[in-house]
């Protein structure tokens, strides 16, 4: 009888706890399907959507994907290289300053890494509009060359081209990657590192098979963050970038500007994205295969 | 030998990096304060000149207002959120809450530019809403909420949870446990994440810029500054936005970190 009654006091409580529970993640539920899922679904059927005499159209189409394809295939390739030429300087510099900090520093690894850390935030318009003024003609870099006396003229080739966009999002990427590799590089024991060096293996060898495996989760989301960073973004090759300088998310952009062509952006928008996630997919399955941990 | 060198290339790699992260910030800082309209060296003086300046600015002090009014609606509705959800998800444990964690997180991973743009034609073509403070808090409860699950949920992960069992044998309702018991021991953890989800919301510009309508808050109307062409005005708005989000994000790892 005591049984019984305990098992369903226990049945009535778990009810209670979990329709708790439920009550607990509905606020986040409702925020993530009304503000998110709802609108990424609205945005997808919008992209078969037609615009005629400035109106939206429904309909099921695919000739807005067919434009993306035919029209703008060039930025896509385009944004695509450059941010990855971004993402994979982020991550080897990232990686190498968060290895420095994490071995080879000593005590002043916590000091070099909060430096880091603090940029972080340090505003995303503002990191893009500091090196405006760095790199213009009349700008930070040409007037303290033209004072020091190196160049009797200010040179104007540091701003408006691809060198200064790539330099403006490695500056803004990198501390958005440290992070995740740095905590990774916490989570490796030293000891098996320095049995292996014992054991005669080379610092290259220990890096490679030991160090390296265990933080590839790390170096991938690092990698993913500042790659889909640098796709997403319009602004910085808009204010940095020359007049060829055009990534795919200013052409998405302008589609909800003065172009307004909500189906079209929307298109260009997933196929972005859809790439973004096959990219790094095959950057995860190179990765695994080029690094095996060793037992 | 080949150490002591590799040491001091090493040692220089580092410095490089972070005077690259750093230097720029600090150079941004200095010249809000050069009297000197360009933006040249040497400085020859320093003064409050810009300042004043961009406070007298049409505009900017409603823009701070409303950076302000944003940034704590974010904070407060954010951190309450996120913090119900985390706990929930921490006493649910296992695959399941993995499962939950991971979908609720997705919205980080979706660039600004697009998820502006998408909530823009969900407001305006789909709710037929209008613009204004109100959708701009909205959608930046979708990318703040994910930091504040993840920073309370890994306070969670090494929380005890037999401290609140045995308060529950001792006759404690779940109110009860949550206020003397596990309130105190997160609250760290919590205003760490309120702090930070407040530095997100101050400093994002293409999610605000696209969901606003016609009002500013400070990262749009700085937009509009550099627009309009560049003067030391607009490194003084630049200084105040990532004062802002740095001190309060600063203040947010601190708290968090501290007794967490």
């Amino acid at each position: 009888m005591e049984l019984v009654r305990s098992t369903i006091t226990g049945r009535v409580s778990d009810v209670f706890r979990n329709a708790r529970r439920a009550l607990m993640l509905l606020p986040s539920g409702a925020i993530f399907g009304v503000l998110f899922l709802a609108p990424i679904c609205y945005f997808l059927v919008i992209s078969f959507w037609q615009v005629r005499a400035y109106r939206l159209r429904p309909d099921f189409t695919l000739t807005q994907y067919a434009r993306v394809f035919s029209e703008y295939w060039k930025p896509i390739v385009t944004t695509f290289s450059i941010s990855l030429l971004i993402a994979t300087m982020t991550v080897v510099i990232a990686y190498a300053f968060s290895y420095f900090c994490r071995f080879r520093a000593g005590r002043y690894g916590q000091i070099f890494l909060s430096v880091a850390l603090l940029t972080l935030f340090g505003g995303y318009l503002t990191k893009i509009y500091t090196w405006k003024i760095i790199l213009g003609e009349a700008g930070l870099l040409n007037s303290a060359l033209l004072t020091v006396g190196l160049i009797d003229v200010p040179i104007r080739a540091f701003l408006y081209n691809w060198a200064a966009v790539i330099l403006t999002l490695v500056h803004y990427t990198l501390p958005l990657a440290i992070l995740p590799i740095y905590g990774a590089l916490k989570g490796v024991k030293e000891i098996p590192l320095a049995a292996a060096q014992d054991l005669g293996a080379s610092k290259l060898r220990v890096f490679w098979d030991i160090v390296l495996p265990q933080t590839r989760i790390g170096l991938l989301s690092a990698f993913a963050l500042s790659f889909v960073f640098a796709v997403g973004d319009y602004t910085t090759p808009l204010l940095v970038g020359g007049p060829n300088s055009s990534m795919i998310g200013l052409f998405i952009q302008s589609q909800f500007g003065h172009r307004v062509n909500a189906p079209l952006g929307a298109a260009m928008s997933f196929v972005v994205m859809m790439a973004c996630i096959a990219f790094i997919a095959m950057a995860a399955l190179l990765l695994w295969k080029a690094t095996r941990p060793r037992t | 030998m080949t150490d002591r060198i590799g040491d001091v290339l090493w040692k220089i790699f580092a410095l490089a990096a972070v005077a690259f992260m750093a230097l720029p910030l600090l150079l941004l800082v200095l010249f809000s304060f050069s009297d000197s309209p360009l933006l040249s060296f040497p400085i020859e003086r320093l003064s409050l000149r810009w300042v004043t300046a961009v406070v007298e600015r049409p505009g900017f002090l409603t823009a701070f207002r409303n950076s302000i009014i944003v940034a704590a609606a974010v904070g407060v509705v954010s951190t309450s959120v996120g913090t119900l959800a985390a706990l929930a998800l921490s006493s649910i444990g296992g695959l399941r809450a993995g499962v939950v964690l991971s979908a609720l997180t997705v919205p980080i991973m979706v660039p600004p530019l697009m998820l502006g743009v998408m909530l823009l034609t969900y407001y305006r073509t789909w709710l037929d809403m209008p613009l204004g403070l109100h959708t701009v808090i909205l959608s930046h409860l979708v990318f703040t909420q994910p930091f504040v699950i993840l920073v309370v949920n890994a306070r969670m992960a090494t929380f005890d949870h037999a401290v609140q069992d045995s308060a529950r044998d001792l006759g404690a309702n779940p109110w009860q446990v949550f206020r003397t018991i596990t309130l105190p021991i997160v609250r760290p953890s919590i205003i760490g994440a309120a702090l930070i989800a407040m530095a997100l919301s101050l400093d994002d510009f293409l999610v605000t810029f696209f969901t606003i309508g016609g009002a500013n808050t400070l990262p749009t109307y700085m937009w509009g500054m550099l627009r309009k062409g560049v003067d030391p005005s607009v490194n003084v708005a630049a200084t105040l936005i990532m004062l802002l989000s740095i001190g309060a994000s600063v203040v947010g790892l601190r708290i968090s970190r501290y007794r967490g």
